[in-house]
């Protein structure tokens, strides 16, 4: 009978040992924001073998390998920022595709809370498997795709982009369906007064069951989007850039402001009927004098981007949180900011497996300090817009490892 | 006639305050001034036109000037200048930081932490040299120079570093002759074993050229001496990069400047310092270890040049950006003058480009605005343990030229000049 004792305590012991590993991380005391499941509060978050295992008021320290304290900062999902260009290369003229305006995504994700970027158009289907090799297999950021609807790409917008013969729908959608990271279809920079692009992209959108993404460029008469958004678009597509100017490239384009500065009545009909609107802030596309007046009259993004590259990272763009920041300051709430660069992209980019915290989803998490001051936003004409909320990330997590840590929070005093 | 007088003057007058007026493109008004080359230290204003510094005075009057910049609060240094970074980015598969994808482009990590001026670190040899040129200097706003190096084929990585018949001081000297524009010294880097070839070899080549040498040790078993490096092989100017590394335990080991069982700084480091030797930081990856930097920085020891080592391994890690690296050893207790003289003047004397690294009239602006914040900041190593501080740089603007590349709130008055 005593032996059954001995064997007993032997065996919770066993069990308590095994229960104080339970959790690789565990986050503790921060603020959660996660749209998709409606928190909204102070909850304690454990992850396990790279997933979310727990989120709860309070989880026992003690069954942490490891703890972080996110006393007074935000814990969210990890960002999603479906408007970059990260087709970095070294051949000349090639713009986003291969060359030297796009960038190599991991060094300015992470510091920004990003885990998931989607590259907006770079690679078409006949470069698709080098931004493969090159681009998505060797970044620790998960690195989705646009493709172009321009089998070579964004090689330039001229020639290259206005070629309606590389316009491929089938090849596009082949392609598509061929890589499981490529998540859209993308229409950029073209300049003519002809439907036939927006309609192959969405022939190819079809095709794949994948959004379409506009990026509108100039014609002389602009094209008229309630046409586009109401005969040629679907409820799922987007159209980026929603704040940028009336002229692209060599003509004008519309806005969603009309000349009186009215907001365009058909904007708002198409984002009620499930268009969505995504920032792509970028060098060139976004203005204060636009935003502010749309906004006021009800046009808020559904999505929010940077269209990082080079032309944009030293500018008003900066950064993914500083793009946050800004729409923070223009009037909407944390949770609606959070939503828009989480559960909203996953959504709209159909990967419903992202953007949240639910337990069993991949442990992609952002740690951020929400900071009152004095601060100043640019916007793509370099005006300024006086703020006094910025975000900072303090961690980011992906895949349940720390990829960056501002201030060491998950680290070990150097003495101890 | 005196109406005719009176009209004419004042037309006079008017035309030379319109002259005056427009002297100045941009005046960078009430910020503290820290020019260690010309001993600043104090609140002054400073003017630029034509992309140079045109005054640094107490007041300068801004009325006309195309933009004023409000500094008040803030600190206003020379451009930073980064003598060890990895930007010899590219596609070629398994080159490791020649012409591949562990360096990376330097303006995205450059401007935002005030950095002008960045040296390549031996990414490009005598033989890679044009493309290095042609893919990054000439594609970078940020201005790009080379320690070329003494590997013909840089560093490609893994066997191509170990080939000393590939170490040819002639050829690397007469490349780094013919583009004196853009190289400013001889790189020995990551080889192990017993011989003393590669560092010999560069600093031949430094002595064929006129330029230094930069000694990033790699290993041997039984590691080779550094006091033997410090006192007869380098030269005075010479650079020994990643000082404060610990890598005595490894099968193919370097000495530390600290004993870390006595926790003592080693006597001939000193020695080595009052000879002429540099110690730069190189912070990277993994060569920056609290065991050693915070001993030695007990002992007064500090850097000569504050550096970062960025790559890919490096700037997600504990490195982050130099400001970081900055303000790392600003927690450490080295005072800020000294942090700024290590990161803007003394790496303009130690890459020998003394027309860089001060605000002097008639120097190019390149011009850095730094915030000192106030909070808890944490600092780690390569280990990743952590030390906490109070104060954090951050950049608030750079100017590149004259002409504003980074500007963290919008502080210039227009924000642009249309």
């Amino acid at each position: 009978m005593h032996r059954y004792w001995l064997l007993s305590i032997v065996l919770v012991m066993i069990t308590c040992s095994i229960q104080a590993q339970k959790y690789n991380l565990i986050i503790k005391g921060g603020h959660v924001i996660d749209p998709k499941n409606n928190v909204n509060e102070v909850m304690d978050v454990a992850i396990s073998d790279g997933k979310i295992a727990r989120v709860a008021k309070k989880i026992d320290a003690e069954q942490g390998e490891q703890i972080v304290d996110a006393k007074g900062m935000y814990v969210t999902p990890g960002l999603i920022d479906m408007h970059g260009h990260y087709f970095h290369g070294t051949v000349p003229d090639r713009y986003l595709s291969n060359s030297f305006t796009a960038l190599a995504p991991d060094g300015f994700t992470f510091r920004s809370g990003v885990t998931t970027t989607v590259d907006a158009g770079g690679a078409g289907w006949k470069n698709f498997s080098l931004f493969k090799e090159q681009v998505i297999d060797r970044s620790q950021t998960r690195v989705l795709a646009f493709i172009n609807i321009v089998g070579s790409g964004m090689r330039g917008v001229v020639p290259y982009e206005q070629n309606l013969n590389d316009m491929d729908p089938k090849m596009t959608s082949l392609v598509a369906k061929q890589f499981s990271e490529i998540v859209g279809v993308k229409i950029g920079h073209y300049r003519g007064q002809e439907w036939e692009p927006y309609q192959y992209a969405v022939e190819a959108g079809e095709l794949a069951d994948i959004p379409v993404m506009v990026d509108l460029g100039g014609t002389d008469p602009a094209l008229p989007l309630d046409i586009m958004f109401s005969n040629v678009l679907r409820p799922g597509d987007i159209l980026t850039h929603m704040y940028g100017g009336t002229t692209s490239g060599h003509g004008p384009k519309e806005g969603p402001l009309d000349e009186d500065n009215h907001l365009r009545e058909h904007w708002i009909e198409a984002q009620d009927r499930g268009l969505i609107f995504d920032v792509g802030h970028g060098g060139g596309s976004f203005f204060y004098d636009i935003a502010v007046s749309a906004t006021q009259q009800g046009l808020w993004p559904n999505t929010i981007s940077t269209d990082l590259h080079t032309g944009s990272m030293n500018s008003g763009m900066k950064t993914m949180l500083n793009v946050v920041s800004k729409m923070m300051n223009l009037g909407m709430s944390l949770q609606e900011v959070i939503l828009a660069s989480t559960w909203k992209p996953a959504q709209v980019i159909q990967r419903e497996n992202l953007g949240h915290l639910s337990e069993g989803a991949v442990a992609d998490i952002a740690l951020f300090t929400l900071h009152k001051g004095d601060f100043g936003f640019l916007d793509s004409r370099k005006h300024l817009y006086p703020g006094d909320s910025k975000l900072e990330t303090e961690l980011t997590i992906r895949e349940g490892k720390v990829v960056w840590d501002l201030n060491g929070i998950a680290a070990p005093r150097w003495d101890e | 006639m005196q109406k005719i007088s009176l009209i004419v003057f004042s037309v006079l007058f008017l035309v030379i305050v319109t002259v005056q007026a427009q002297e100045y493109s941009i005046v960078i008004k009430g910020g503290h001034v820290i020019d260690p080359k010309n001993s600043i230290d104090e609140i002054m204003d400073v003017a630029i036109n034509d992309g140079k510094i045109a005054r640094v005075a107490k007041v300068i009057d801004a009325k006309g000037a195309q933009q004023v910049v409000d500094a008040k609060g803030m600190i206003v240094t020379p451009g930073l200048i980064d003598i060890h970074g990895h930007v010899f980015f590219g596609t070629e598969h398994g080159n490791y930081l020649s012409n591949s994808f562990v360096a990376l482009p330097p303006d995205g990590f450059t401007f935002r932490n005030g950095v002008t001026t960045i040296v390549d670190c031996g990414g490009a040899g005598w033989k890679s040299f044009p493309t290095f040129k042609k893919n990054v200097i000439e594609n970078s706003k940020t201005r790009v120079l080379s320690f070329l190096n003494i590997v013909g084929e840089g560093m490609r990585g893994g066997a191509y570093e170990q080939n000393t018949s590939d170490m040819d001081a002639k050829l690397t000297a007469s490349v780094a002759n013919s583009n004196r524009q853009d190289i400013v010294g001889f790189k020995v880097a990551h080889f192990n074993g017993p011989e003393w070839t590669p560092v010999d070899r560069a600093v031949e080549a430094g002595e064929l050229a006129n330029m230094p040498v930069i000694i990033d040790f790699g290993g041997n078993n039984p590691p080779l001496s550094i006091e033997e490096l410090f006192m007869e092989h380098l030269r005075p100017g010479d650079i020994y990069t990643h000082a404060y590394s610990e890598l005595s335990g490894r099968e193919s080991g370097r000495e530390s400047i600290v004993d870390v069982n006595t926790g003592k700084l080693r006597s001939f480091v000193v020695k080595a310092r009052e000879r002429g030797i540099i110690f730069d930081v190189g912070y990277g990856g993994a060569s920056f270890d609290y065991r050693v930097a915070l001993p030695a920085a007990e002992s007064g020891f500090y850097p000569t040049t504050i550096s970062t080592d960025l790559h890919t391994g490096s700037m997600n890690a504990s490195m982050k950006g130099l400001l970081n690296v900055m303000s790392t050893f600003l927690t450490m207790g080295m005072d800020l003058t000294s942090v700024i003289t290590a990161s803007t003047w003394s790496p303009a004397q130690a890459i020998q480009r003394e027309e860089l690294g001060h605000l002097s009239e008639g120097a190019v602006a390149d011009i850095t605005l730094l915030n000192i914040r106030e909070g808890e900041f944490g600092f780690k190593d390569k280990n990743g343990y952590k030390l906490t501080g109070n104060q954090k740089l951050e950049c608030e603007m750079t100017l590149r030229e004259g002409r504003i590349v980074y500007d963290l709130n919008g502080i210039a008055t227009p924000v642009i000049v249309r």
